[in-house]
Formats: C-alpha cells, structure tokens, sequence
C-alpha cells in the first residue's frame, strides 16, 4: 500500500560507491585471485540476488532486514525482517521460507497515520530455478524465482492489513574476471493486493530490473555498487502507471567463516517522478533510502 | 486478484515440479574415484566424460572429517574419518571444476570434464 502525495526536496547521493569501487580495483589487483575458491554469488550484489542456488544438501539459517527510511515530510522509518530457512535439495533447485517481522516509526508524514510498533508481520516462501548455469566457457548463469508472500501488517504504513504478493524475478550474474569481478542483472514484476482494515481493496504492481557490480578484493571480501529501475502501477495488468524511480548505493559482502557471512547494502533514490503530481523524486510509492542487511549461517 | 495469486503459485508449482531437477537418474553414471589422505586429495586432477551423469567416491583415509565441497559442482558432503562418501553430479558441460576439503583451505583437487 503506498502513501499519497507529500512534498519536499530532492535528495541524491551514492556515486562514492563508483569511486570506491574503482579505488579498490588497484588494490584488489595486487592479490592472486586465481588461488581463490568460487565464491556464491547470489547475496554478493546487495539488494540485487545473484543466480546462485547453494550447494545441493546445503541447509542456511537467514536474517534478513530491510529498512526503508524518509518520506516526502515528517519522519519515517520502516523495517521488515525475513527469519529463513533455506535448503537446497538438488544441483538445480533452492527452496526457501520464514517468517516476517515488521517494526515502523512514523510521525508527521502526510497520509501515514503516526505510529510506533513491533510485529510478526506475515510469511513467505521461495523457490528457485537454476535455468542457466556457469561453466568454465559460459560465464553467464540465469535462475528463476518466484516469492509468494502473505502480509497481515502493510509494509509501507504499518496498518493491519491482509496483502498478497507474488514476486517474479529473473537473477542473471555473469563472471567477468574470474574469481574477482562479476555483474548482477534482475528483473522483477511484483503484483500485490490488499484489503485494509476499512474493506478497500488495492491492486497494485512493481516492475523494474537492476544491474549491479561486484569486485572481490579479498577472499571474503567483496565489494561493488548496484542501480535499480522500478515503476509502480495501480493495477496488476501494468496499466496504470503512478510512478517511476532510480535507486543507486554501494554494496558489501563479507564471509566471516566457511560457514557464516553478511551482506550489507544501501540505495539512495537519485531520481524519480510522481505521475500528476511536479515534484522531483517519488516518495509517494518509494522511499528517499533504503538499506538492506543480512546474517546468514550455512549447516 | 486473490483466486489470480492462487492461480499464478500452483502454476509455478507445476512449471517447477515438471523441471529436470535430477537428470542424473535417466542415464548411466561414469565412476571416478578420490582419495583423501594426509590433508590432500589424490590425484589432484581427475577426469570425466562430459554430458554424463558423474559419480564421485571420496575416500577418506585420515583420522578426521573431511567436507567435500564444490561451488560448481554445486555439492558438499562430509565424509566422516577412514569412510567413503558418495556424491551424484549431474551430467555436465566440458571445463574445469574445482573441489575443496571445506575443513581445509590447503586440500585443493579439480574434476575435468572432457
């Protein structure tokens, strides 16, 4: 569910993480990559996912935040948090699930009613399809995924809701330095629909892709950038067009041990436009920031 | 909109259950077998045909667990002390696998695939 019309000034920031990443890459040199193990690329691009699926036997526990942060006034600050187990029973297929935890902290944002609260939000489960997969003389792998997700919070303004999600996306990675460096593309069509506490029932959709880019400058550590393209419709068919925005930021992943790791990352909304409405960025269907961080223990 | 979710879940479902999830099991596997003793795999390198399903017999000669794994393999399995483990790999494309003992950054071995 999104929030209505709310004004302000624009805010953009982020092209450091391109600067950083190209710093790095000097440095990164230096070390033999070629010695390195293959690394799983599917939590290396941040809020991108990458096309890996695990390693069949593989069991994963996951905490997963993502925090939403500003609107066009007032304060605004949105979490949820994915508790997941996930499996991989073959060489091709990845299954996971969990439960979802929310909290809010609003106050003073046109159409959002103020509100403080911590709740179990909802559930969700994936399954993913390695369709494509890398060789040593293909360099591209593709997986598909789809999400279904039950909410009985709504994410945006904490509200008692019951919302439906299906998430469809393609996760394609291509390996373009062994070793060291890689590229991320998703795409993503995400229909939804809410009935709110009142009885209104909303229909709406996201549709957009990303492209992201990840050097290894460390064995367990890489680093890169990602930049997301998303629009928003009123409808599940795509055919009513609200809105559209540009999301860019930096990218971090980390493997503590064989068996532990974090990935961190943080979008910044550098551009976007609300339909009807002359302002610059969209905060009615977006956020100005959002940052995504995750634990996650293999077994 | 509901009864559309419903709908669009079964039928990934369905796509997903009709997908080759275990090709291995329609042909007849080739057999190549690794020895793990010392800290090391032996051989380091060993071969396959390619587009065949690939069984591999890890043979773990040492006094501790070992952890055959493999990203592009896309396997692991841990092989208790003085057993053998067995793993299915799916018929795969010509290249270069490499393997690991997850327990052992040093122990370092590569299925070729030919």
């Amino acid at each position: 569910m999104r929030a209505r019309r709310q004004y302000g000034r624009p805010h953009s920031i982020a092209l450091c993480a391109v600067a950083c990443l190209l710093g790095w890459c000097g440095a990164a040199r230096a070390e033999d990559a070629s010695s390195w193990k293959d690394i799983e690329t599917k939590y290396i691009f941040g809020f991108t996912t990458g096309s890996g699926i695990g390693l069949e036997g593989e069991k994963e526990f996951t905490v997963d935040s993502i925090g939403r942060f500003g609107k066009r006034d007032g304060h605004y600050a949105a979490t949820e948090t994915k508790y997941e187990f996930e499996f991989t029973p073959s060489q091709f297929i990845q299954i996971e699930f969990g439960a979802l935890g929310s909290a809010h902290h609003i106050g003073g944002v046109t159409d959002l009613d103020d509100r403080r609260q911590v709740a179990v939000s909802g559930a969700f489960a994936e399954l993913r399809y390695l369709a494509i997969e890398r060789t040593s003389s293909n360099p591209l792998a593709v997986t598909l995924a789809v999400e279904p997700t039950v909410r009985l919070i709504d994410e945006t303004s904490g509200a008692r809701v019951r919302n439906y999600e299906f998430e469809t996306t393609v996760n394609a990675d291509i390996e373009l330095l062994k070793n060291r460096l890689f590229a991320g593309f998703n795409l993503l069509y995400e229909p939804e629909v809410t009935w709110t506490a009142l009885g209104d029932t909303q229909r709406e959709a996201k549709f957009g892709g990303s492209a992201a880019l990840s050097l290894r400058i460390a064995s367990n550590i890489v680093v890169g950038g990602e930049v997301w393209y998303l629009r928003h419709y009123d409808s599940a068919a795509l055919t009513a067009f609200t809105g559209d925005a540009v999301m860019l930021g930096p990218t971090l992943y980390i493997q503590f041990t064989p068996k532990m790791f974090m990935t961190a990352a943080w979008n910044t909304q550098v551009w976007g436009r609300e339909i009807g409405n002359p302002v610059s960025l969209n905060l009615a269907e977006f956020q100005r920031n959002r940052a995504k961080l995750k634990f996650a223990v293999e077994f | 909109m509901l009864i559309m979710m419903r709908k669009l879940t079964l039928a990934a479902v369905c796509a997903i259950a009709m997908l080759p999830v275990s090709p291995s099991q329609a042909q007849q596997a080739s057999e190549v077998q690794v020895t793990y003793s010392n800290g090391q795999f032996q051989p380091s390198e060993v071969r396959a045909p390619a587009d065949k399903p690939i069984t591999v017999r890890v043979k773990n000669l040492d006094a501790k667990a070992m952890e055959f794994e493999s990203k592009s393999l896309r396997v692991e399995k841990v092989v208790a002390a003085n057993s053998e483990g067995v793993i299915n790999v799916r018929a795969l494309k010509p290249g270069r696998y490499e393997f690991y003992d997850d327990f052992n950054e040093k122990a370092r071995g590569a299925l070729i695939v030919q």
